[in-house]
């Protein structure tokens, strides 16, 4: 019954939107005004270079192919679903010739690396701390928390990320300004290159993390303060129901199910980078990555990223609806 | 009928609200004075927002701001021994509950925590007070208390949202009850459940009382209710009991103006003509009326009402009336 009721269809749904969204990546780019085979043409002229009439009809040849911008739209499609399967995302050119899945993952570790500890990290804390707090809100140290929360929350992430840099890395110099490793060190499993990539992101994980967790936090304490009002846990209290069981099986259990659609959803957001942070600390990751390959028009690249993104979020979706009545067990997929 | 086993004595709970830096008292409970004897199903019977509730609340041990006490007190005996509840400890309390002094909610669809079977949920009230070593020992109490009310052991495999409202409120007694407490209090415990489902509740109610001998205090709005378990009643306005009798005698000789509406806004069969209701709406208790509270919807109301609010005058022997039409109340003031 689960089966064919529902997990097929929703299978079925999953990957229709992830064809439906590649789609659309294959074509945003190509309604576009601007042709990145003449744009390229027009920068080598603009250097100064000059060339044949025939030289020129070999390079847009060239580059048409490149791109996949041979034959009609339709041959195109059929194309680039060919490289597609086949594991090709075509080559980057602002950093030529090196093929896109190639730069997306050199980046993709730095950016998974930081943004899964963070988010998972700042989850936890978050709706830990925001659970108890909402549970004991009228606790003083419950306000100073609400009141801490309610200064950081709204704060621009550029900003509290310059104000981090400029305190820790600039005036008291404990962290480094920037980078994801010191100059010039391979990526290896060694304990000093370990230690320098920790070194190097407590500054960005900070800064995300602190924003992040005081969101949940905030979030975490409204939802409490919602349960704690429903009259289970005015039953269970007038039962004499031991306070720690109260707290932890009757409020955090149920107030934490809406935050676990949230998690689902911020997990499929890593994959898109975290472009602000990975600029102020010049974090190397898919942020910066995707942040010049819209600079310089690396469609391929733009492309890459995107489908990786498309991927990502979909099926944190996916797990999030199949995981859902193991948390909740009024949901049902007959 | 035995000894008082419940009492509260000029029993003051008002809700301080702060709206807007202005403080504003609402009197819930204003001077309640109450004999709850054991073996008996004592009935509180009123208005919506006559401080029924609340009194329950303050029966219960159960005062959380914005409710605060303002004086007065309730008198638990356990174990023959007399105890002030406002001696307690949270943890003494604690203990008390399930034990000693039961609670059954209205029934509503979110009464069991909807996460968790129902297993689950017996287990974590009889482990919060019995010191059960083994998992399966409060599964097989909660099997065999299940079996003696009648209902299915199964149900404890199930989830709340699997079971009927009138099972889901039978579950919930059945929990309340099952560590035999002395007292149970219901509040509203039939509300919101079709009267066929009603029906079965208060048998309920009647069948744990009679194997238990101990007492239950309702608080229901609905008079047939009261009529079909209560051994006595108490009539609350606006915060205040003004009569107290037994069953029979509410039923047959209400004398209290405001009971005397209740019961004849009450259908009986054969009788077409339409039924009269009190007038007007209940006072707020944020301000409520000077002198008898009920003055301004009494048709018999005289100058004095305006001014004091009388006292009880015993009637006959067990019916007490705060009324000026009746007395000026000699035994125990109510005001």
């Amino acid at each position: 019954m689960f089966l064919k009721q529902y997990l097929i269809p929703r299978l079925i749904q999953y990957v229709l939107v992830i064809l439906l969204g590649i789609t659309a990546v294959f074509f945003i780019p190509r309604l576009l005004p601007n042709d990145p085979v003449l744009r390229t043409i027009a920068e080598m002229r603009a250097r100064g270079a000059y060339l044949e009439p025939g030289a020129m009809d070999k390079i847009i040849s060239d580059l048409q192919q490149m791109y996949g911008l041979e034959g009609s739209w339709f041959d195109q499609y059929l194309a680039f679903w060919g490289r597609l399967f086949r594991g090709d995302l075509g080559v980057s050119f602002f950093q030529f010739p090196t093929p896109v899945l190639d730069l997306i993952m050199t980046a993709l570790p730095w950016t998974v690396g930081l943004l899964l500890t963070t988010t998972l990290l700042s989850w936890a804390i978050g709706n830990l701390i925001g659970g108890f707090a909402g549970y004991y809100a009228d606790r003083s140290w419950s306000r100073t928390l609400d009141a801490i929360a309610m200064v950081v929350r709204p704060l621009p992430y550029y900003i509290f990320a310059f104000a981090l840099l400029l305190l820790f890395a600039y005036l008291l110099r404990w962290f480094p300004v920037s980078g994801g490793a010191r100059l010039g060190m391979r990526p290896s499993w060694t304990w000093p290159f370990i230690q320098s990539v920790l070194w190097h992101s407590v500054l960005p994980a900070l800064s995300i993390f602190i924003l992040s967790a005081a969101a949940w936090f905030q979030t975490m304490k409204l939802v409490v303060q919602n349960v704690n009002a429903e009259s289970f846990v005015a039953y269970a209290k007038l039962s004499g129901v031991q306070e720690s069981r109260i707290v932890s099986r009757y409020v955090i259990r149920n107030a934490l199910l809406p935050q676990i659609t949230g998690l689902g959803l911020s997990l499929g957001l890593i994959f898109s980078g975290a472009l602000i942070t990975e600029i102020v600390y010049s974090y190397p990751g898919l942020g910066t990555l995707l942040y010049n390959a819209i600079v310089n028009g690396d469609y391929n690249l733009i492309m890459g990223i995107t489908i990786f993104s498309i991927i990502a979020i979909t099926t944190s979706v996916l797990i999030v609806d199949l995981m859902y009545p193991f948390f909740d067990p009024r949901i049902r997929y007959m | 009928m035995g000894d008082a086993i419940l009492r509260a004595e000029a029993l003051r709970a008002f809700y301080a609200l702060d709206i807007y830096g202005k403080t504003k008292i609402i009197q819930a409970v204003n001077d309640v004075d109450l004999e709850i004897r054991e073996n008996e199903v004592y009935g509180i019977a009123g208005e919506s927002g006559c401080g029924k509730s609340t009194l329950l609340k303050a029966l219960a041990a159960a005062i959380e701001p914005p409710l605060r006490l303002m004086g007065g007190k309730v008198v638990y005996r356990v174990n023959g021994a007399e105890i002030d509840v406002a001696t307690l400890s949270q943890e003494e309390k604690r203990r008390l509950r399930m034990t000693y002094i039961a609670y059954v909610p209205q029934g509503s669809m979110s009464v069991l925590n909807p996460v968790m079977r129902i297993r689950d949920t017996y287990r974590d009230f009889i482990e919060s007070h019995l010191d059960v070593r083994q998992k399966g020992e409060a599964f097989a109490l909660a099997r065999e208390h299940l079996v003696e009310l009648g209902l299915p052991p199964k149900i404890l495999d199930a989830y709340p949202h699997q079971l009927s409202g009138g099972m889901r409120q039978r579950v919930t007694i059945a929990l309340a009850t099952l560590l035999k407490p002395r007292i149970i209090i219901g509040d509203e415990p039939t509300t919101a459940l079709d009267v066929v489902v009603q029906r079965g509740v208060v048998q309920l109610l009647r069948d744990v009382q009679s194997r238990l001998k101990n007492t239950i205090v309702l608080v229901t709005h609905d008079m047939g209710v009261h009529a079909n378990i209560a051994d006595r009643i108490g009539i609350m306005y606006a915060g205040k009991i003004v009569e107290e009798a037994s069953a029979e005698r509410i039923f047959g000789a209400p004398t209290h103006p405001y009971t005397r509406y209740l019961i004849d806004s009450l259908p009986r069969f054969g009788d077409k003509t339409p039924r009269e209701s009190v007038p007007g709406s209940p006072p707020s208790l944020a301000n409520p009326p000077s002198g008898c509270p009920f003055h301004p919807r009494c048709p018999h109301a005289m100058e004095i009402c305006k001014r004091e609010m009388p006292g009880f005058t015993r009637v006959a022997p067990d019916h007490r009336v705060a009324c000026w039409l009746v007395g000026e109340g000699s035994y125990g003031k109510a005001a």
